[in-house]
């Protein structure tokens, strides 16, 4: 009897995913624990293990989405025969099995490859390395011109072309027509996820610290050639997480029928990829020393970047932090992240005159602002853990 | 610091360690009172006696066999076979024996056994006399390869092999024997597995072996002379193989070029390339170029000969296309 | 061709223990045949039903401190050389436990710390080895002898001249053991050996030797004792001819198609090593019996032992390789 292979529930609030591609051919045998296939889910690309031996007999479905749950393919013995109705049917091209083998998956590839390029047709030359520093630097290879040999897009054209005033970028051709571009899972997720989060009955408050003293100890900790080197996000991970455990309100779930308050601080960091927003979690912050946290981040900033994160490295967080001080954004208002009961914007430090004893004086002031779901927090319970963070940023003596 | 030839630091290495270690001994062709086919043994008879320098029958088979057995008694023989050509006649016992005997009786043996040989074109032989067999070697799990390109590495290397408890088949290249270079006063061993980067660059990696390190450092002298800096690598070991230098030194420059005199095709520079291109692919910023020789037994006419195996020009051209522009 | 002093018989019981060795080979190679049969012994078995005198009697007259290296068809000599039935049941199986640890199989049998130095599955490619042991012992003037078998298939091949050419050259104690079962795998030696007399491969090399009948226990081993004797008192090399017969076929399943149908029939009858021996001591039949029980049990358990065995970790293939 053959072993129905169907779609896993690979963590929480997972319902669908998307099937990349097939790593086995229908007719080829299969260990299990080898991995299957690659499935796009709502936050990363995974290749999911078979989890029966024998012979993949089937594949229900080549590729596409796929609710949890649904059979995708058939694993049995050699020579077993299966029902053509047994598995749910799939989308095209039902009746000729010969066309589903290993080709389909190929062009699969291709059309991935192809679409994530930006372009609908031919293949790009540029260097392995050309492409690494263009997909660090935002660069659209398409609109380089080759210089290599044989047209090749080299490293150099991409420098040449990121160290540009982008003039590529600023006066584009208008399109003729609008571009409609298909919103991957990913990007369908966010929506979901932030539609329902908009529902949350929200609310804000802000607060401004002066960070000279926090800047003093980040600049120690560079100075002392800590790598990675650690940055404002780090210390202010580090001293939200001391902040949450004096405030376990606002380090909590909303759970419907209860609040669950949870012990440790995992604190989740907003991170802009170029497949969307991926929100990876540094667990036990309160334990962890700066350049702990700093090492942390950037293994999980560099995994998510290049799409290798795994479920659970996304799963789980306390509370969230999202800084675009990086960007110059001043302050700003984020959208919380259902169900914990709060997520911090941060904004860039900047210097700010400030009347200090009748004198005005320039100090590094960084505006935070606190999103809360009211159904877990109120409105002085928050206030008391944005002024115990602003302490501990002016004095973080305190925190750490 | 003194300064030997290459077969000067070959006959050094051998006799510090039998000076050292009644252990060691050597046996060969013709290696007794005429000193071997290339003189590196000349004037060990005397020093050492015929019961250590063993001149041998012509019986390839016999002679790496014996020294097999020697070695699983824990002596440390070295066994010179003349040309490398002829390592095909003992290749039973290099390949079935002295590779498996560890591997085959669960790690209850060991096989100390370095056989040494050399060879290399660029003096009109013909065909079975001056091949480049090292990758054959590399293919083999159980056995260490090292090919040395200068005086002060064949010294070490060599006493480092003779002391390594695996069998190690030893490369010395034919024209190298003349070459000098400055050799620490005592006699410093070099670990198997450690590259040598013999000249620093930031432009193009040559990787290269034997003849092909010198060709490389030519080429490198007159690349810079048209702009581009070219480090030059020689792996030194081809197994164990510091995979590590390598890898680094193409993440620095981002282009490599890889050269030995060996036939192109399956030579150890494929090796080198997929090594490369697996570990440091982001990196590359053009195909990684091959120098070798050209697939042919190698002909004796010296006009041919010159055109089949690769020289610096050959490097240099390579080099030139791994930073080709347009137009070029 | 040394003529060989007529020597002392041996004492009637080491007859018994060489009578209670061979049965004991006898037994466990027949189990090898039914296991293997029975599809639980992997890889490729040779069995030397019909030559476990030579085994026996050689192997009995070496010295605990000298080496030998053996064949593809070696599971004789290795239980000869003091290899526990266990262990070598256990490497049949591929378990940790076996002798070679699982690395090696029936055509790769070590047992260093008895000086086994090898099963050899290359025709003729365990000699230059113990020729190097042998010249190991005389550099170091070491009281010690290397002793290397092989079959009579193997006088054809490069590495048996080039050894037997070198050890008389260099005068080194080895002692070369030919067991001539006159079969080389399945062709016969008029299909490939030009000469009658093997004996005549160590005159081309200057080397002393002495032919002897390889189904009486007894004669193999004085004929060993003093092919040992003249290598370890320094007169260089010795070629020992072993006639023998495989009372099987070349390797467990061989058809044998090459073979004239009655000729396994006759030789079983006339030429077993067993029965000679039992007639020759003169064993009843209550005394055989004994025997066979006490091996048999011992072979059984072997298999026992084995199946219960430790398989090595897939994995563990990756060590050993290197030093």
């Amino acid at each position: 009897m053959a072993t129905e292979i169907k779609l896993p529930r690979l963590g929480q609030g997972m319902e669908s995913g998307t099937i990349v591609r097939w790593l086995k051919s229908e007719g080829e045998p299969v260990e299990k624990g080898e991995p299957l296939y690659e499935l796009d889910t709502d936050k990363v690309t995974q290749e999911v293990e078979a989890d029966a031996s024998g012979v993949l007999l089937r594949i229900a479905v080549e590729e596409g989405e796929v609710e949890v749950g649904r059979t995708i393919a058939l694993i049995g013995q050699e020579g077993e025969s299966v029902p053509d109705e047994a598995p749910a049917p799939a989308p095209e091209e039902p009746a000729k099995p010969e066309a589903k083998r290993a080709a389909p998956a190929a062009q699969t590839l291709q059309q991935t490859v192809a679409r994530s390029d930006g372009r609908g047709g031919g293949r790009i030359k540029a260097s392995p390395l050309a492409r690494r520093i263009a997909r660090e630097r935002g660069v659209e290879l398409s609109s380089l011109q080759g210089t290599g040999p044989e047209g090749r897009i080299v490293a150099e054209d991409v420098e040449r072309a990121a160290a540009a005033p982008a003039p590529a970028a600023a006066v584009p051709a208008p399109p003729f027509e609008a571009e409609v571009v298909p919103l991957t899972s990913l990007r369908r997720t966010v929506a979901r996820r932030m539609t329902e989060a908009w529902q949350a009955p929200a609310f804000q408050i802000s607060t401004s610290a002066d960070m000279t003293r926090a800047l003093a100890i980040r600049a120690r900790l560079v100075e002392r050639g800590d790598t990675p080197k650690p940055t404002i996000s780090d210390l202010l991970t580090k001293v939200s997480a001391a902040a949450l455990m004096r405030h376990r309100e606002v380090n909590a779930l909303y759970e419907g029928d209860a609040v669950r308050l949870l012990a440790s601080a995992d604190i989740g960091m907003a991170v802009a990829t170029e497949r969307g927003l991926l929100v990876p979690v540094i667990r036990g912050c309160e334990r962890l020393t700066i350049p702990e946290i700093a090492a942390a981040r950037a293994d999980l900033v560099e995994r998510a970047r290049s799409g290798k994160l795994q479920q659970a490295d996304l799963e789980g967080g306390s509370f969230t932090i999202s800084n675009l001080g990086m960007y110059g954004v001043e302050q700003f208002v984020a959208v919380l992240n259902p169900p914990q009961a709060a997520i911090l914007a941060v904004g860039a430090v900047q210097e700010t005159p400030v009347a200090r004893d009748g004198a005005v004086e320039i100090r590094p002031l960084m505006t935070m602002t606190l999103t809360c779901d009211h159904r877990s927090v109120d409105g002085a319970t928050a206030a008391d853990f944005l002024r115990t963070l602003k302490t501990f940023l002016e004095e973080p003596g305190l925190a750490l | 610091m003194p300064e030997l030839s290459y077969r000067e630091a070959v006959r050094d290495a051998l006799a510090t360690a039998m000076r050292r270690d009644d252990e060691v001994f050597v046996m060969g062709e013709d290696i007794a009172e005429m000193g071997g086919s290339m003189g590196v043994t000349q004037g060990m008879l005397d020093e050492f006696g015929p019961e250590r320098v063993r001149n041998t029958p012509i019986s390839e088979m016999a002679l790496v066999g014996a020294g097999i057995g020697a070695a699983m008694q824990g002596m440390r023989p070295v066994v010179e076979v003349m040309y490398e050509d002829f390592l095909t006649l003992a290749c039973e016992q290099i390949v079935n024996q002295a590779a498996k005997h560890r591997y085959m009786s669960g790690g209850q043996v060991k096989v100390p056994l370095t056989v040494r040989t050399q060879g290399g074109a660029g003096w009109s032989p013909g065909a079975q006399h001056a091949q480049q067999l090292e990758a054959w070697f590399v293919h083999v799990p159980g056995l260490k390869v090292v090919f040395a390109s200068t005086p002060a590495d064949v010294r070490g290397l060599l006493y480092t092999s003779i002391y390594d408890d695996n069998p190690v088949v030893f490369f010395e290249h034919r024209t190298l024997y003349g070459i000098k270079e400055e050799v620490p006063d005592e006699l410093e061993p070099i670990e198997l597995g450690k590259a040598r980067v013999h000249r620093e660059g930031e432009d193009v990696t040559v990787v290269a072996t034997g003849r092909l390190v010198h060709e490389a450092l030519r080429a490198a002298e007159e690349a810079e002379g048209e702009g581009v800096s070219v480090e030059v690598v020689d792996p030194r070991t081809l197994q164990p193989l510091d995979e590590e230098t390598l890898v680094a030194s193409v993440k620095k420059t981002n282009r490599c070029v890889v050269a030995h005199e060996a036939v192109t095709r399956m030579g150890f520079g494929a090796e080198v390339a997929a090594v490369l291109q697996h570990q440091a692919f982001d990196w590359l910023d053009a195909p990684i170029e091959r120098v070798g020789a050209r697939f042919t037994p190698l002909p004796f006419a010296p006009v041919m000969e010159e055109w089949v195996v690769p020289h610096a020009a050959d490097v240099l051209e390579a080099i030139r296309r791994t930073v080709g522009r347009n137009g070029h | 061709m040394a003529k060989l002093e007529e020597r002392q018989a041996l004492p009637e019981e080491d007859l018994r223990d060489f009578f209670r060795e061979m049965l004991l080979i006898r037994r466990f190679e027949e189990k090898v045949e039914e296991r293997f049969r029975a599809g639980e012994l992997p890889g490729f078995l040779h069995v030397a039903i019909g030559q476990e005198a030579v085994a026996v009697g050689v192997c009995r007259a070496l010295e605990e401190r000298d080496v030998m290296a053996s064949t593809h068809r070696a599971h004789g000599h290795t239980l000869a050389r003091g290899t526990p039935p266990n262990a070598l049941m256990a490497e049949l199986y591929g378990k940790v436990e076996g002798c070679s640890r699982g690395y090696g199989g029936s055509m790769h049998l070590y047992d260093v710390e008895r000086g086994n130095l090898g099963a050899n599955a290359v025709v003729g490619g365990g000699l230059p080895g113990i020729v190097g042991a042998a010249l190991a012992f005389k550099l170091r003037g070491e009281d010690r002898v290397a002793l290397a078998f092989f079959g009579d298939g193997a006088t054809n091949i490069g590495t048996f001249h080039e050894s037997l050419n070198l050890a008389q050259l260099w005068g080194v104690p080895a002692v070369f053991v030919c067991e001539d079962n006159h079969w080389a795998e399945s062709t016969p030696a008029s299909q490939h050996l030009p000469i009658r007399d093997l004996e005549q491969r160590a005159v081309a090399y200057g080397m002393e030797s002495t032919k002897v009948d390889g189904q009486d226990v007894e004669a193999v081993y004085g004929a060993t004792a003093q092919a040992l004797e003249h290598a370890r008192s320094g007169r260089g090399p010795f070629f020992l001819l072993c006639e023998t017969y495989r009372l099987v076929g070349h390797y467990v399943g061989d058809p044998q198609v090459y073979r004239p149908k009655d000729e396994l029939a006759r030789l079983r009858e006339t030429e077993d090593p067993i029965d000679k021996l039992r007639e020759r001591l003169g064993l009843s039949d209550e005394e055989v019996e004994e025997v066979d029980r006490e091996v048999t049990g011992i072979v059984e358990t072997s298999v026992e032992f084995a199946k219960n065995g430790t398989d090595p970790e897939p994995g563990d293939a990756l060590k050993n390789v290197y030093a």
